[in-house]
């Protein structure tokens, strides 16, 4: 960030707090909703006073419906309203599968294109402490196969609050997806408003020897993963896509063509993974600049155990993270 | 529990204007449907079609006069009824299923669901069977925080009426007081299913609302003036900010689910009464002739007029051109 803009170091909570006051505030048709998210304030303290600020018509607790949560978001963004429902755990979109998969990114379309579906619904997702299997997963891959739906998923408090706020002014679906051990990261946020672009992905590190295209938490994981590999004498490129959909191939692809070495992490299963698909696209449109086959991390292909202890061997670490470099700078 | 909805008709509060009116969107429906049939004959039209004829009154009687342009409605699988009477133009509708740029979806293709008309308050329909009940409870929704009084009809059949999604909706529309009316169209069956072998409920399905406190009841779906009585009374309620209402409508279908359908789960005499005594065109048609309000020939004309109006919509569709390879790249996002 320039030293011209004056910044405030916040949590992620905080920017996404933020995000939502601010563009509440500028837009008297949105409209809050999900479980728990009015004078409770989100059981992850993320709509906090917006209940109070902007009353129990615009920011509503709703019964525990997904389906009908996500459904009603569709019915009131094509008449008028700019919905922001939240599902309290990201898991919870396969109750509302439909919804989404279905009509959230298909309604505009299949309908001849005359109609407006601007719907941010925000999904907290990521192992973040014995939450057990169905509320520690990271689904946004599944959506990367649902043509009509933006996938935003930030890692940091900047990229989380600018995105945000574009994901609400945008007139179409945009899947918001949030890491739930990002809630408490800090980070420099600018004290003026300021929006980042859905489709854009941002190089978080800059290095000449490996790329790492990681996403969520895994960007943090891998910039320190870098550092380490820095005093091994490895300059590792960090690349955030920031939106799974749309996908910025071409920064990723000027990476690797710089670098000629892949390494992709995420929390995912592997099978399947956004990785799979950023892979298949590296290999189909710059195979001859690789040095070595692309690597990737992701969780292992089981449940997530409800269990603290075995929890941690979902989430890929920096140790792997070395591991994976060190083999791929062997070719 | 759901009570059956009963009133004596005055025929001297109608107009012979809007009694004819009612007969022709009847009518209009009714002959859309078998030239559609007919396409398909000639094999310019897909088979997946849902026949409409035998409830048009269903439609007619929830929509013409009743609703304005600004109201909502998402149709059902039998939906070209409630399409035509909202008064989305036939050459559109023929537009969708003969896949010309002339439809809705300017060449997309549509049939049953997916056609839309936003200006007439048509917002679609879900392939996913019964998936309408929770965008209609976000539409009402939207409608009230916007303080507009427009109504939104959400149709769907006794088969959709068994999709989880009707428990949510009506959840929500009688938590937050919605203007949302229900319109149940049970013609008894699902496919080849029978109401009463899948649905747990006491008597009726209308019973259902009863449980989330939202006024309902059961009417003859194929007695147009009736129909109307109730559903404006639903409508004028919303309106007053009073929340919803829910109408299951008795009628019954004179085709199969869909069109090559072998119909053989039905009792041929149970078709022939409902076509015999039930139709609700013939029915109407009787009343106001015996009433001494239309003559055989005001009637004669008014399906002569019809024809030649549907004949001209599907010249229109037809002869507008395919759309181009790229159009299914038109209009993903906005």
């Amino acid at each position: 960030m320039s030293t011209s803009v004056k910044v405030k170091t916040i949590t992620m909570r905080e920017a996404i707090v933020e995000a939502l006051h601010e563009e509440m505030e500028r837009d008297e048709k949105t409209v809050l909703f999900g479980e728990d998210v009015g004078k409770f304030g989100g059981i992850n303290a993320i709509t906090r006073g917006l209940y109070e600020k902007f009353g129990g018509k615009r920011v509503f607790d709703t019964p525990i419906a997904e389906t009908t949560i996500v459904g009603a978001a569709l019915g009131m963004a094509i008449t008028g309203l700019r919905p922001i429902p939240e599902l309290q755990f990201g898991d919870f979109v396969g109750i509302a599968f439909d919804e989404v998969f279905n009509k959230l990114g298909k309604w505009r379309f299949m309908h001849g294109g005359q109609m407006e579906v601007p719907v941010t619904l925000r999904l907290p997702v990521g192992i973040a402490g014995g939450a057990g299997p169905e509320h520690s997963q990271s689904p946004q891959a599944l959506f990367m196969h649902a043509p009509g739906v933006k996938i935003a998923i930030p890692s940091t408090p900047y990229d989380a609050k600018g995105m945000l706020k574009t994901a609400i002014r945008d007139n179409n679906a945009v899947l918001f997806f949030e890491h739930k051990l990002l809630y408490a990261m800090k980070g420099e946020v600018p004290e003026e408003e300021y929006l980042i672009p859905l489709g854009k992905a941002d190089v978080k590190k800059e290095g000449k020897d490996v790329t790492i295209i990681a996403t969520a938490l895994q960007v943090q994981t891998s910039l320190e993963a870098a550092e380490k590999l820095a005093k091994l004498g490895v300059e590792a490129e960090v690349v955030d896509p920031r939106t799974l959909a749309p996908l910025d191939m071409e920064t990723i692809l000027q990476s690797v063509r710089k670098t000629g070495r892949v390494l992709i992490v995420h929390e995912e299963p592997k099978t399947g993974g956004c990785g799979a698909e950023i892979a298949a696209q590296i290999s189909e449109q710059a195979l001859f600049d690789l040095q070595a086959p692309i690597k990737r991390i992701g969780s292992p292909d089981v449940p997530i155990a409800q269990s603290i202890y075995l929890e941690q061997f979902y989430r890929p670490s920096e140790d792997q993270i070395i591991e994976a470099v060190k083999e791929l700078m062997e070719y | 529990m759901a009570e059956i909805y009963q009133k004596e008709i005055d025929l001297k509060k109608y107009s012979k204007e809007e009694l004819t009116r009612y007969y022709r969107e009847m009518v209009k429906i009714r002959k859309f449907d078998e030239h559609l049939i007919r396409l398909m004959m000639e094999g310019k039209v897909s088979g997946f079609y849902h026949s409409g004829i035998g409830s048009e009154s269903v439609s007619v009687g929830s929509i013409t006069n009743i609703l304005r342009d600004e109201d909502y409605i998402y149709y059902n699988h039998r939906g070209c009824n409630q399409k035509i009477a909202k008064g989305v133009p036939l050459s559109k509708i023929y537009g969708d299923f003969l896949g010309t740029v002339e439809g809705t979806t300017r060449g997309l293709g549509a049939g049953i669901v997916h056609s839309a008309d936003p200006s007439r308050g048509v917002l679609g329909q879900c392939g996913t069977i019964g998936s309408q009940f929770n965008i209609a409870v976000g539409t009402a929704y939207s409608a009230k925080i916007q303080n507009t009084d427009r109504v939104t009809l959400v149709y769907f059949g006794d088969g959709a009426a068994s999709r989880e999604p009707l428990h949510g909706s009506l959840n929500w529309a009688g938590l937050y007081k919605l203007p949302i009316v229900y319109i149940c169209e049970n013609n008894g069956y699902a496919i080849s299913s029978t109401t009463e072998e899948t649905h747990s409920v006491r008597e009726h399905i209308a019973d259902w609302a009863w449980g989330y406190g939202i006024p309902n009841c059961v009417v003859d779906g194929n007695d147009v003036l009736l129909m109307r009585e109730c559903v404006s009374e639903a409508v004028e309620r919303a309106k007053r900010g009073e929340g919803p209402t829910f109408i299951e409508a008795k009628t019954f279908r004179h085709r199969g689910h869909f069109e090559g359908d072998t119909y053989d789960y039905v009792d041929p005499e149970v078709l022939k009464y409902w076509k015999e005594h039930k139709d609700p065109i013939k029915n109407f048609k009787k009343l106001v002739i015996e009433n001494g309000i239309c003559t055989e020939n005001d009637l004669l004309n008014v399906e002569e007029q019809l024809e030649l109006e549907i004949l001209q919509a599907i010249k229109k569709a037809e002869e507008a051109s395919l759309p181009s390879p790229e159009r299914i790249y038109e209009g993903l996002f906005a």
